[in-house]
């Protein structure tokens, strides 16, 4: 079963959204680097549609988007519940975070408006560097996938 | 005289074994002096020396000498002999006890010179202290931090100017309260007055701008000098013809404007003004072809250039120290509108000629002076205008005028960093850096212009919250009660000040009234307050949108609210402010911590939250500046949401939505700019190394309490808290990096 460790509000990860993060535990990808060792334990408490429902009703239309940070020990599970706020919460754009390097096979894309994958590689940088080797994707309602990782890549003012 | 020696024999008479026994003492003493270096006195600055007759007896020498008068030593000792020394004596009470031995003996002339030259000596140690405070100004890492009454961090340098300006402070208060009291007095008897001192002096209350002799900060109306120029406030200059008088002339009517109030100073229709003298100057439509040729010298400036080029001239001008105002900056500020508030608050005005003022030419100019503004803050770090954007919302929380809703999120994107205040209806103006005054009046006068801008704050009196709640805790007294008396003194004192203030205007010394500027009814009397957060942590209550929280921030302010009707007149308004508290934060800790009350950190907050915690989501922090508990606070509080990277435009749009929803509607975002120590290269954005010249020797500019600083310039307490503030990472990845 899905563990969710804590919550918060992040406008990085996604462009352009206001986000609910939702850090899931029991991660099997053990990262070198990783920046939540916190995360490896299959801690916190259980994520489910209640629990989907208890943040609906703490932010409302506070936010824009749902966030899965992992959940690769259990891509069907995360899959379920963004199936479920896509049908119960449409206002929401639902993202998820994966770790791995390909897109696990038994999840629906369309399932989902955004899908980063990539391991963390120190050297290579996070999403922010142009040398990382981790991408996001938007999805369309059609399921094409477009890769918008040059959009942490703005040059600064 | 009589009396004087009838209350001294009753003293006696009291204590008469007592005197005797010292007496007693005494004589013997003088004849064995050995004997008497036992003693122990304590001196003015509170350290211990040995006590000296020899000292005392000198002094009464020469002032028998001074007036020519034989002393010889059995007078002398006849007057020691009435001295009652005792260990640990001040060096006070032994000069009240000459004083009064010599009139007791009679000799009243050399009583009357000893008291003068005592006199000398203290006006003497006042230079002294003066004369220290001076070097120790001087040698101090920066101007607020020098400051002794009122650190502000919008003084830059220290020099000889500032320096002028901070030596009378002390002078100032003294002189305040003195008005004050002898009001309070008058209207509600010595008993109050001395109620008012105590509180003051022991720091339940704290009046702000005590170092100063103006009212406050207003947002005035520039109609009468439209019509009539300085002439009416003291200075020279015609009302404005062009566009050239009046850039020229807008700059030093807001000079004089600035040098009589001991605040902010708001001119919400100065872009509506210019772009009234641009059209004059251009034609109506100048604003559809900036890039036309506009001048017939070498440099062929284009109508653009030459508006730019009268913003830099306006905006440069006013960031200039002033010499009136210490050789601070004046505090000017400004206002945006879109369409809908425009109309509210302008909708019926006339320029002189009987034009109406042009929207479309307007809505250009307030954008291209942002986005120069933003631009030129790239180049030079710019404190003001402190700018304003007021927006109205519709009924499902949307900015009612879409395009100035995106133009809003879009120039917060481009990092440029202004308030916004949204509303349902135009009920308010800012008229400094937070504090918002409502409108009463949307109305036009041919005379006064539009009175809706007319508006502001005459004086600020600030509860320290934490104190007077801890105090009345302490004493096992409802704290709700105990408050009561707190903010019933404070809305009389506010009374007594206001009617000083009536008799300064009677007398002709607030022309910015006269002239119709300001209007003295439609200013408000500012009850202030600091400590909020504090004292509910006192009272065990977790600062997070909870029940238990907002039921205590209802509880105090709608209190305080209560007051501010009830004294309601139709002359006199009140209102309620979360005082900034640029160095009052800082001093309120210190003193409640020195006498012994819970105090969490070294700055009280002036949110709604605890500025340091990172647990608090930016979500919850609109929450806790929602409607909910800001609702009671007439004078406003905006909310600071400190961010330490710039978003984008969609997630800005986003957030003006979550601030209506959740009913917050005077806010910023904050991300410090960082300013290179070495090259001088400036950035929007929040960085520990100069992407310019690598140099890690940075420094950075954010907003101390409401306008825009180098944190070098803050006092050292408010450095500290600075460097303490919560920027909310905008994510993980950038928060590890």
């Amino acid at each position: 079963m899905l563990k969710y460790v804590n919550t918060g509000i992040v406008f990085q990860e996604i462009p352009d959204e206001v986000t609910l993060a939702i850090n899931i535990s029991n991660c099997p990808c053990h990262c070198p680097g990783c920046h939540s060792h916190y995360l490896w334990e299959d801690i916190g408490l259980p994520l489910n549609t209640e629990a989907i429902d208890n943040f609906v009703e703490e932010y409302g239309t506070d936010i824009t988007c749902i966030s899965f940070m992992g959940g690769d020990s259990d891509p069907k599970g995360v899959n379920m519940l963004a199936q479920y706020i896509h049908e119960e919460h449409p206002q929401f754009r639902v993202a998820w975070y994966s770790g791995k390097t390909v897109i696990s096979s038994s999840i629906n894309k369309k399932d989902f408006d955004y899908i980063k994958i990539g391991p963390f590689i120190r050297h290579l940088g996070p999403l922010k560097n142009p040398t990382t080797n981790q991408r996001l994707y938007r999805i369309s309602d059609a399921g094409d996938m477009q890769d918008i990782t040059s959009r942490f890549w703005r040059i600064s003012q | 005289m009589e009396n004087f020696s009838d209350s001294k024999n009753q003293k006696v008479s009291q204590n008469g074994k007592l005197h005797d026994e010292h007496r007693t003492l005494n004589i013997i003493s003088i004849n064995n002096k050995m004997e008497i270096k036992n003693f122990t006195i304590t001196k003015r600055d509170g350290s211990k020396d040995l006590f000296s007759l020899d000292k005392i007896m000198n002094a009464i020498v020469k002032a028998f000498e001074s007036v020519d008068y034989p002393a010889d030593l059995g007078t002398i000792s006849k007057i020691l002999s009435h001295l009652d020394i005792h260990d640990d004596i001040t060096v006070e009470d032994i000069q009240n006890q000459v004083e009064e031995a010599l009139m007791r003996e009679g000799f009243y002339k050399v009583a009357k010179s000893f008291m003068l030259y005592r006199q000398a000596h203290t006006e003497d140690r006042e230079t002294l202290a003066k004369l220290q405070f001076l070097s120790e100004y001087c040698e101090s890492v920066n101007a607020a931090t020098g400051s002794k009454y009122d650190a502000n961090a919008n003084v830059e340098h220290k020099n000889i100017a500032t320096l002028i300006g901070e030596l009378p402070k002390s002078g100032f208060i003294r002189l305040n309260r003195r008005m004050l009291t002898d009001r309070i007095k008058k209207m509600y008897g010595k008993d109050l007055a001395d109620e008012y001192i105590d509180k003051l002096t022991h720091h339940f209350i704290y009046k702000n701008d005590e170092t100063s002799l103006a009212n406050y900060c207003a947002s005035i109306t520039m109609y009468p000098w439209l019509i009539g120029g300085t002439v009416a406030i003291g200075g020279n200059s015609t009302a404005p013809t062009n566009l050239k008088s009046f850039a020229g002339g807008f700059v030093n009517m807001v000079f004089m404007v600035s040098s009589m109030l001991s605040g902010a100073c708001a001119t919400p229709e100065f872009l509506m003004y210019m772009n009234y003298f641009i059209g004059k100057e251009y034609g109506l439509d100048y604003w559809k072809r900036p890039n036309d040729q506009a001048d017939l010298s070498l440099k062929k400036r284009t109508i653009d250039k030459v508006i730019t080029d009268y913003f830099e001239q306006i905006v440069y001008t006013l960031n200039q120290p002033t010499g009136a105002r210490n050789y601070q900056a004046v505090f000017w500020n400004v206002a945006y509108y879109d369409r809908y508030y425009f109309e509210s608050i302008f909708g019926e005005f006339y320029f002189p000629d009987g034009s109406k003022p042009d929207w479309d030419g307007l809505s250009w100019l307030q954008k291209r002076f942002m986005k120069w503004f933003n631009k030129e803050r790239t180049k030079t770090l710019l404190t003001f205008p402190v700018e304003t954007m007021a927006l109205l919302t519709d009924e499902n929380g949307d900015p009612k005028d879409k395009e100035w809703g995106d133009f809003t999120a879009e120039m917060y994107s481009e990092g440029h960093s202004f308030f916004t205040y949204m509303s349902n209806n135009a009920d308010s103006l800012s008229s400094c850096c937070r504090l918002r005054n409502e409108i009463t009046d949307n109305g036009f006068s041919y005379t006064l212009g539009a009175g809706g801008v007319s508006t502001g704050s005459k004086s600020v009196l600030t509860i320290n919250l934490n104190r007077c709640i801890q105090y009345a805790v302490n004493h096992k007294m409802d704290y709700l009660e105990y408050l009561g008396t707190v903010i019933d003194l404070c809305h009389k004192v506010q009374m007594a000040y206001n009617e000083n203030l009536k008799e300064l205007q009677e007398h002709g010394m607030l022309p910015l009234f006269d002239a119709g500027y300001i209007n003295i009814g439609r200013q408000y009397l500012t009850i202030g307050i600091n400590g909020l957060v504090e004292a509910a942590e006192f009272m065990g209550l977790k600062i997070t949108p909870n029940d238990e929280y907002l039921h205590f921030v209802q509880g105090i302010l709608g209190l305080i609210e209560k007051y501010n009707r009830q004294y309601r007149t139709k002359d006199v308004m009140f209102n309620c402010e979360m005082i900034p508290a640029e160095n009052v934060g800082v001093k309120h800790a210190k003193w409640d911590r020195e006498d012994g009350y819970f105090v969490p950190r070294d700055c009280y907050n002036s949110y709604f939250y605890v500025v340091e915690d990172d647990s608090l989501t930016i979500i919850d922090k609109f929450k806790l500046h929602g409607a909910p508990y800001i609702e009671h606070l007439t004078g406003g509080s905006a909310l600071h949401m400190n961010l330490e990277e710039h978003l984008s435009k969609e997630q800005y749009l986003h957030l003006l939505k979550v601030a209506a929803k959740e009913g917050c509607n005077y806010f910023t975002f904050n991300i410090p700019n960082t300013v290179c120590n070495d090259c001088g290269h400036i950035d929007k954005r929040y960085l520990k190394e100069c992407p310019h010249c690598h140099s890690k020797n940075v420094d950075y500019m954010t907003r101390i309490i409401g306008y825009l600083k180098r944190v070098s310039n803050f006092s050292q307490a408010r450095q500290e808290e600075a460097g303490r503030r919560y920027y909310a990472h905008a994510g993980y990845q950038t928060a590890k990096i």
